[in-house]
């Protein structure tokens, strides 16, 4: 289950965010501090997260603090589910 | 804030680290801060403005708490005797215009008893309003405006000129002589922002239960009461109600970050203050290599100054059990201009994305507009209300703007060249091309951006614009 999110998560961050499909994205790569998803993108994946998994992400939830991993959220998704 | 108030906090967090137990250590930074709120605040020549504006805030902070308590923990027997005690302080505070001993506990001289017992009557009214009558969303809505407006009333001159000659003239002081530094309100900015984050928490129905005890220490917090960072009330209170013992302070930390703030603030910035960059010597020199030398030493001025004194509330916080977040991250080191809003002033961007960036943003994905218009107005927005957090001034919104449009193009670059970037950035040696490139660029930008902020009006900006770069 961890691992079918975290592919699905991988596969929208790197086509849609970093435009670069083939990129690959290791499980604990950080994603917010390193500069991979700006802060525009991070409300687009935050939106994303909400439409796929049915899970709410609140703005104030939107940072490196909360998430900056793969792995990070899909473990933050999976304890809301 | 003076070497005298830093060396007599400095002190007295080393005696409650020392004696205290975790309960007794919450109650001292509680007292001291509310004591630092009155100590700290800057003399004004308006009679007693400067004892109740402290005061002012004080009754505001309890108002908006009782907004966004639960209504059984209001009237709880712990938050009775905090009411008791904060009333305590006030009156022992405004009694030292009787005690010459302890007159430094004000800024001057407080207003006679009976005028601030009259005042307390008042308050307790208020008090006694919002407890019986202050429980709905749109009240913690109308404590968000009523804040807002407080910092417009502070920020925006004509309006604080304004204030500042009625009130003379109820005090039948001169109006003539009136300036806008007649009302300065310690801190303001900064609790402005507290309140705001938990009134609108509230409204989400999130953030924590917190005591009044709990909730004023947050707000007032002495090591970060003049120049922040901005916490979040969950995290602060979690290392509030944490067991506390000496053995587990963090000396290493603590006198590290203690020496080094010390050294930035007072030897190499305030050093740097007398070549940097200001309305009075930006109109004396002729030159545009001193140009550029003052426009330098007022960039890493402004760094030094301001992360010296957040390495010194880290310092101070952490002797007391606080972990304050961290505020600087090398800015000037970034290669980029998201990574050095990503890594300056920490606190107030996270602030502005949670409250501002992020919620604007998802309204926008509901428009026709395109990605790149909704990336440009939500920088736009965001960046000019962090100018004008400053001063509402025409100087700070375009500073704001600046950094608007300087994000958006960075975004914009990002995605054409990125991967054209990484195709050629092959070796180690031209990546180290690539980011130092990006570190001086992102640095000159920054850096011209702070001529609009230290300058005071366009025309003066533009005049020293031209000498910089020797236009006409």
């Amino acid at each position: 289950m961890t691992e079918e999110m975290i592919a699905t998560l991988k596969k929208f961050i790197a086509t849609e965010i970093a435009r670069q499909p083939d990129r690959s994205i290791a499980a604990d790569e950080k994603l917010i501090s390193s500069g991979l998803i700006d802060s525009f993108s991070l409300v687009d994946l935050g939106l994303y997260v909400e439409d796929t998994f049915g899970v709410r992400i609140e703005d104030t939830e939107l940072n490196a603090d909360t998430f900056d991993t793969l792995e990070q959220l899909a473990a933050l998704i999976q304890s809301r589910q | 804030m003076t070497l005298s108030n830093l060396a007599i906090g400095l002190l007295l967090t080393l005696v409650a680290a020392f004696f205290l137990n975790a309960q007794k250590r919450a109650f001292f930074i509680f007292i001291f801060s509310l004591v630092a709120v009155y100590a700290l605040q800057p003399a004004l020549p308006i009679r007693y403005i400067d004892f109740w504006l402290p005061t002012i805030g004080l009754v505001l902070v309890i108002v908006l708490w009782i907004v966004i308590t639960p209504h059984e923990i209001v009237k709880s027997r712990e938050n009775i005797f905090t009411f008791g005690w904060i009333l305590l302080v006030i009156v022992i505070l405004g009694m030292t215009r009787y005690l010459d001993g302890l007159s430094f506990l004000t800024a001057s001289i407080p207003p006679r008893i009976e005028q601030i017992m009259s005042a307390l009557v008042v308050f307790g009214i208020l008090i006694l309003f919002a407890i019986f009558w202050a429980k709905n969303k749109s009240i913690a809505l109308g404590g968000i405006i009523l804040v807002i407006s407080l910092l417009i009333a502070i920020k925006y001159q004509p309006i604080t000129i304004w204030l500042a000659q009625t009130l003379r003239s109820f005090n039948n002081q001169a109006i003539e002589t009136v300036t806008a530094f007649d009302i300065r309100w310690l801190g303001l900015s900064y609790i402005a922002f507290r309140l705001i984050h938990t009134l609108q928490d509230s409204i989400r129905r999130r953030g924590p239960t917190v005591f009044l005890q709990e909730y004023v220490t947050f707000i007032f917090f002495y090591p970060a009461l003049v120049a922040g960072p901005i916490d979040r009330l969950e995290r602060f209170v979690k290392d509030l109600r944490a067991p506390f013992s000496r053995s587990n302070i963090e000396w290493g930390f603590i006198i590290e970050r203690l020496a080094l703030g010390l050294f930035k603030k007072y030897i190499l910035a305030d050093s740097l203050a007398l070549v940097a960059i200001n309305p009075q010597n930006a109109t004396q020199i002729q030159n545009a290599g001193w140009a550029w030398v003052l426009l330098y030493a007022y960039a890493f001025q402004i760094l030094l100054d301001f992360s010296g004194y957040t390495d010194i509330a880290l310092a101070l916080g952490r002797l007391i059990g606080i972990k304050l977040p961290e505020n600087f991250k090398q800015p000037y080191l970034k290669p980029n201009l998201t990574h050095f809003w990503n890594n300056w002033h920490m606190s107030l961007t996270q602030w502005f994305r949670a409250y501002v960036f992020n919620p604007f943003s998802r309204s926008l994905r509901g428009t026709s507009l395109p990605a790149w218009g909704m990336i440009l107005l939500a920088q736009l927005l965001t960046m000019t209300l962090i100018g004008l957090w400053h001063g509402i001034t025409p100087n700070f919104v375009i500073w704001g703007l600046w950094h608007g449009l300087g994000l958006f193009f960075h975004s914009r670059w990002q995605n054409v060249l990125r991967v054209r970037v990484s195709n050629w950035a092959t070796t180690p040696m031209r990546q180290q091309v690539v980011n130092w490139s990006g570190i001086l660029i992102t640095f000159n930008f920054v850096a011209l951006g702070w001529v609009w902020f230290v300058l005071p009006t366009p025309q003066k900006t533009l005049d020293f614009f031209s000498l910089l770069f020797r236009f006409g």
